[in-house]
This record gives structure tokens, sequence and C-alpha cells, in this order.
């Protein structure tokens, strides 16, 4: 389908100030969507077949933003949005929101999420759209037409709305980490028993590190720091992208680019200083720190979101720019990686 | 209450767009209907257009009259594209097609008995010599037979004794060679109900009948039924969208549209002309009914009958 033009960037741009107030309240959001007016998103003369199948677009297009894997605040801001557009649709009978079968368990648990986290506004507003039968529970979550498309257009969602895919934080979890240290505190005993002096274990059966799972902590805190700074900084970028003014993006973007350096160096000094010092039997395998290549960073495919601006015929170079600009600090950003063994045994 | 929050302060009318709007969807919007208010003089609805939403919105909220033909909650509503058989070049793009609701719990056969085509319309036959004759077998009454093949599987429609089982060649051709394609099998059309059929959204399938008249059907959509469909049983399979076929005009009168087609006519100018039934006449007999010159003369069914 031919996606309305102009629209994608409006929502976007509702539910990005909407994440930027940091709230999952509704009387923010429709503040935000009182100071746009979004509901004359519909207006203009159209008739009733193309209005059909306008609002039918505009509804599929706010659905996308319902479902995963985009992060909660945004999928709050996505239910609202979807009620704000249910509401004020002019087609009569109004037209429904499309959800497929395979998505409704994980509305459902993100509604029963909702619940839980005491945010009863939005479940409100879930049950008022249920009520009212906004939706059409159907097999496949697009509705199909058969033109041969001149081009394929692909849907490229901001990065920011995503939640950072948190490989690290998902395997070094509070569960783990507590188990790892009950297995220490055991290890040490069991090392203390069988050691001639009872309170502490001999010194020739000190292979570890003694506080390895506090390293492994705050590794995995700084990993998640320096996850959210590199999203500030991506989201400063984007923000002064949109600035009209060029040649202040060009010193903001040197000046970004050193304030990247400065970023990168705080977290390397951080992680320098977080090595322990090897107890003196072990000074001959002491920690090395190395820097990581790129290859080692995790790989986050930057797709240039597409901002339909036709008035500005300088975006892709501008863009251009900002891609190489960021291509070569980023990828100095690597996790130290420690050469000592880590084993458990 | 909430949706006080939505609606603006003051009433606007939805027709215009304001100046100061912060949407870029407004702001296209307006340039786009600004340019076509430079452009078009008129500008209203085509009868096309009218009549594509009103085949779209007729039957949305209609109730039965008797309560045993409401439909069932719970049910679930088929949305197939059926496109045509005709292959017209400036049809390359984009094939035309028309689409049909229909339940779950309806049998093949209804949606058989619902799709209009017009070959089965057509009249074999030189009927020249004795044109009053024409109209009495169409081909529709003459082969019945029908099938459908979804998923290896061919329904043949078995309801009448003259229907032959037209997959039959088909199967013997693929059971012959190793073709490379799976057990197909072939079952009687009127046993099955949709909700029956384990079906791909967007896969082509087939329905073909008077033997070499094909049309491909894609199921472009399964949905449960809901409080805003059409609930009456009856009127299912519904026709929700159809192409708009122009059809071709009488040549001497260029008003009616065309009944009779002449082959080889010393009166005609061009070949194969067109004539409706009135013209017809008047040209090819006399007054007794005799037959002048010489030509060939077939009934001509029209593809955009159905508009």
């Amino acid at each position: 389908m031919s996606a309305v033009p102009g629209l994608q960037a409006d929502c976007e741009e509702l539910l990005g100030a909407f994440q930027r107030a940091d709230t999952v309240r509704f009387e923010r959001f429709a503040e935000l969507w009182r100071e746009r007016r979004f509901h004359t998103v519909f207006y203009g003369r159209i008739r009733a077949l193309e209005r059909n199948k306008l609002t039918k677009k505009t509804l599929e297009l706010a659905q996308q933003y319902f479902l995963p894997p985009y992060a909660f605040q945004i999928r709050v801001g996505a239910l609202y949005l979807l009620y704000g557009l249910y509401n004020t649709q002019l087609c009569q009978p109004k037209q429904k929101i499309r959800i497929a079968l395979k998505d409704w368990p994980e509305i459902q648990k993100f509604q029963q999420d909702l619940i839980d986290s005491q945010h009863y506004d939005a479940a409100y507003i879930f049950r008022a759209l249920r009520l009212a039968r906004a939706f059409h529970f159907t097999a496949m979550p697009k509705l199909l037409n058969y033109r041969t498309k001149k081009k394929i257009e692909e849907n490229e969602f901001k990065e920011e709305f995503k939640d950072p895919s948190n490989r690290v934080n998902s395997l070094i979890t509070n569960d783990v980490l507590e188990e790892l240290m009950n297995i220490h505190d055991h290890y040490q005993k069991m090392k203390c028993v069988i050691s001639a002096d009872k309170s502490q274990p001999d010194k020739a059966l000190s292979l570890i590190k003694d506080d390895f799972v506090v390293t492994l902590k705050d590794i995995t805190l700084e990993h998640q720091e320096w996850q959210q700074n590199r999203m500030k900084l991506f989201l400063n970028a984007k923000e002064i992208d949109e600035t009209e003014n060029k040649k202040q993006e060009d010193t903001l973007l040197e000046s970004e680019g050193s304030e990247r350096a400065n970023a990168l160096a705080r977290i390397k000094y951080r992680s320098y200083s977080a090595v322990a010092e090897a107890s003196k039997s072990r000074r001959h395998r002491q920690v090395k720190l190395e820097h990581s290549e790129a290859g080692k960073s995790p790989s986050r495919s930057r797709k240039t979101s597409r901002r339909p601006q036709p008035a500005r015929r300088d975006s892709p170079e501008v863009r251009g720019e900002m891609e190489v600009a960021k291509g070569t600090p980023i990828q100095h950003i690597g996790m130290p990686v420690i050469t000592e063994e880590n084993s458990d045994e | 209450s909430i949706d006080m929050l939505m609606s603006s302060d003051k009433e606007k009318d939805p027709d215009v767009i304001s100046e100061d709007s912060s949407l870029l969807t407004l702001r296209i919007r307006k340039k786009a209907l600004d340019r076509r208010e430079e452009t078009i003089i008129v500008d209203r609805a085509c009868r096309q257009e009218t009549l594509a939403y009103e085949m779209e919105s007729h039957a949305i909220g209609k109730r039965p009259d008797s309560p045993t033909d409401l439909v069932e909650e719970g049910e679930l509503l088929l949305t197939l594209n059926i496109f045509y058989p005709v292959i017209f070049q400036k049809h390359k793009d984009h094939k035309p097609y028309q689409t049909v609701l229909v339940l779950g719990t309806q049998k093949l056969t209804e949606l058989r008995d619902s799709i209009s085509c017009v070959s089965d319309l057509q009249i074999g036959g030189e009927f020249s010599n004795q044109p009053d004759q024409a109209p009495e077998h169409i081909s529709k009454d003459l082969y019945k037979s029908a099938f459908f093949y979804f998923e290896g599987i061919f329904y043949n429609d078995k309801r009448y004794p003259e229907c032959r089982d037209l997959s039959r060649t088909i199967i013997e051709w693929s059971e012959s060679h190793d073709r490379g394609y799976g057990n197909l099998q072939s079952v009687k059309m009127e046993d099955y109900v949709f909700n029956d059929l384990s079906l791909k959204i967007g896969f082509p399938y087939l329905f073909c009948h008077q033997g070499n008249c094909e049309h491909i059907i894609i199921i472009t959509d399964i949905r449960l039924i809901h409080h805003d469909d059409c609930l009456d049983r009856n009127l299912y399979p519904l026709l929700i969208k159809k192409h708009w076929l122009c059809t071709r005009k009488c040549f001497v009168c260029k008003m009616y549209t065309a009944r009779w087609v002449t082959n080889r006519d010393s009166l005609a100018p061009e070949d194969p002309c067109f004539f409706c039934d009135v013209c017809f006449r008047m040209l090819h007999y006399d007054a007794e009914g005799n037959k002048v010159g010489e030509f060939l003369a077939y009934p001509y069914v029209d593809p955009g009958i159905f508009n």
C-alpha cells in the first residue's frame, strides 16, 4: 500500500515528543496531541471512498508502533495514538484496527504489564477500545493488495524507539549474579574447610580473583551506561541534524566529535581503573587491557531513517556527512577485553 | 471525560485545512488539494467511484429478517479476490478482479454459484439464418462442470449428472511421469465448507469452469466477524468490489450494448463488427425477415455486462 505522505513523520514526531517527556501518563500525551491538533490529520476535502482508504492506512501505520520490538513507552504512546485516531476519524462507520492473531498474546501480556505497573490510565484506554469494538482480529497484520509496486518501500523505523537489544543484560541478570555470588561463597567456604587454617583459605588455593562477581557486575553496569550514552549521543546528533543551519551543523559535528571522544575517554578511564590488582602470587598473570577491534562492538546497522523532506535537497548530503562522521569514532568504542582467564573452577 | 481531551476547542470545518497546521501530512495534502482545485473544473465523484463506494458499504450493518439467518459470533470471514480471465493489453500491470466476502461455514458450491463470468453466458453457434432462435442455450446450462484447486486438492462440482471431472486430466498427467507434484486428489465440492480447508493467504489458487475458462483466486484476508459487518447469511457470498469494464457499443447507434457480432459481412465496414439487436435486424434483414447479403452472425456477450 502506498503510504500516506507525511504521516509517518508526524507520528514519529509525536511519539518522539512523548518519549522525551519521559512519562506514560495520558494527560501528557493529550497535551502533546492538542498542541499539534493531531485530530486534523483527517481533514481536507476527501470523499468517502478515499477517506475510508486513508483512515485504514493511518490506523495501520499507528498500529505498527504498538507491537514489539518497540520500547515500552513507545508502545504506550502508540496505544494512546490509536485511541486518538480511532475516535477522531471521520468515517462512518468507523474503520477498525487490525490486530493479527500472532500478536494478540503479546498484547495481552502488555496489558497485564500495564495493570501490574499500575498504569491504570493506559489499561483503561485499552479496555475502552475493546469495549468500543475497535479491533478486527485477523490472520495477517497487513491487508494485501495487488498493484505491482514501482519500488518496494521499506519501512524505516526510528532506532531510538526500539529498546536497545541488551544481550549482555539478558545474560548477566540479577539472578545470575546472585547465583554466582552464592557459588563463590560456597567455594570459598570449601576452600577454608579443606585448608589447614579454618578461617582462611590456603594461599596455594587462591586461583581466581576473589571479587570477580563484583567486577562482573561493574562491567555490566558500565556496558549499560555506555549504551545509554551512545543512544543519547545519537539522539543529540539527530536533533542537531534537524536544524536548518548547515554551517552550524559543521561546527556542531566537530564539537560532537570531541564530545564523543571525551565520553570515550571517560569510559576507558573507568574501565582501566576497574581492573583489580592481582594478588602477589598471580602477578605474572596481571590483567592486561586490550582494545577490542571494531568487530567486537555490537554491530548495529545504522539505517538512515528516511525523513520525507521534500523541500530540503541538501539532506542526503548532510546525512552522508553524518554517517561518515559517526562511523569513524564509533568504530573505536570497544569493550575492554580482559585477557586473563576468568575461569570458574 | 477522555473524549473531551481529543476534540479541539473551536469547532472547525473538516473540509478546510487551516493555514498554520503543524502537521506535515496536512501541508502535503493541502498542496495536492490546491493543485486539484486549479486543474479540475468540476470536482465530484464520478460514477465509477460512486459505484465502488456503494458496493463496499451497502451491506455494512445489515441484519436479517429472520434470526436463523443471523451470522454467529466467532464466524470467520474470508476475503477472496477472483481475477478475470480476459487478458487485455492494458491490464499488463494489474489484472482486474472482483472481491468477494465469504463466510467460513459456507460451502464451496455457494461460492461457485456466485462467481459471474461472462463465459457462462456464451451461446455457441452461428445464427445468421435464424436470428430469433439465438438465446436458447447458454453455456452455463450446457457445461456445468467446474472445479476449485486449493492446496493440492481438486474440488469438483458433482451436483448434476452432466458434471464431469475436469480435474481427471490433470491428475493423470501429473501421475504419468514424475513431474514433481505431490499427490493430487480429487474430491466433491459440495461436501466441503471453507472452514475445512487449509489455505495460504496471498497464494494463487484456481477456479476452472467451462472446461477451459480459468480464474485465479487469491485469499487476501481472514478475520473474525465483527459487530459492524453484514450479519445476514443470505447475502453471502457478498460482492464488494468489481472491476468496471467498458462495454462495446453498437457500431451504428453507438448507444446500446452490442449483442451481435458479424464476420465476413458485406454490409459492415469492419471485420468483426458489433451491433445491437435492433440495428442488426434493421440492417441485415428486410421487412419479411429474409437475410440480406452474406454474413456470419454470432450472439455476443460483452464482458461489461455485469456492470
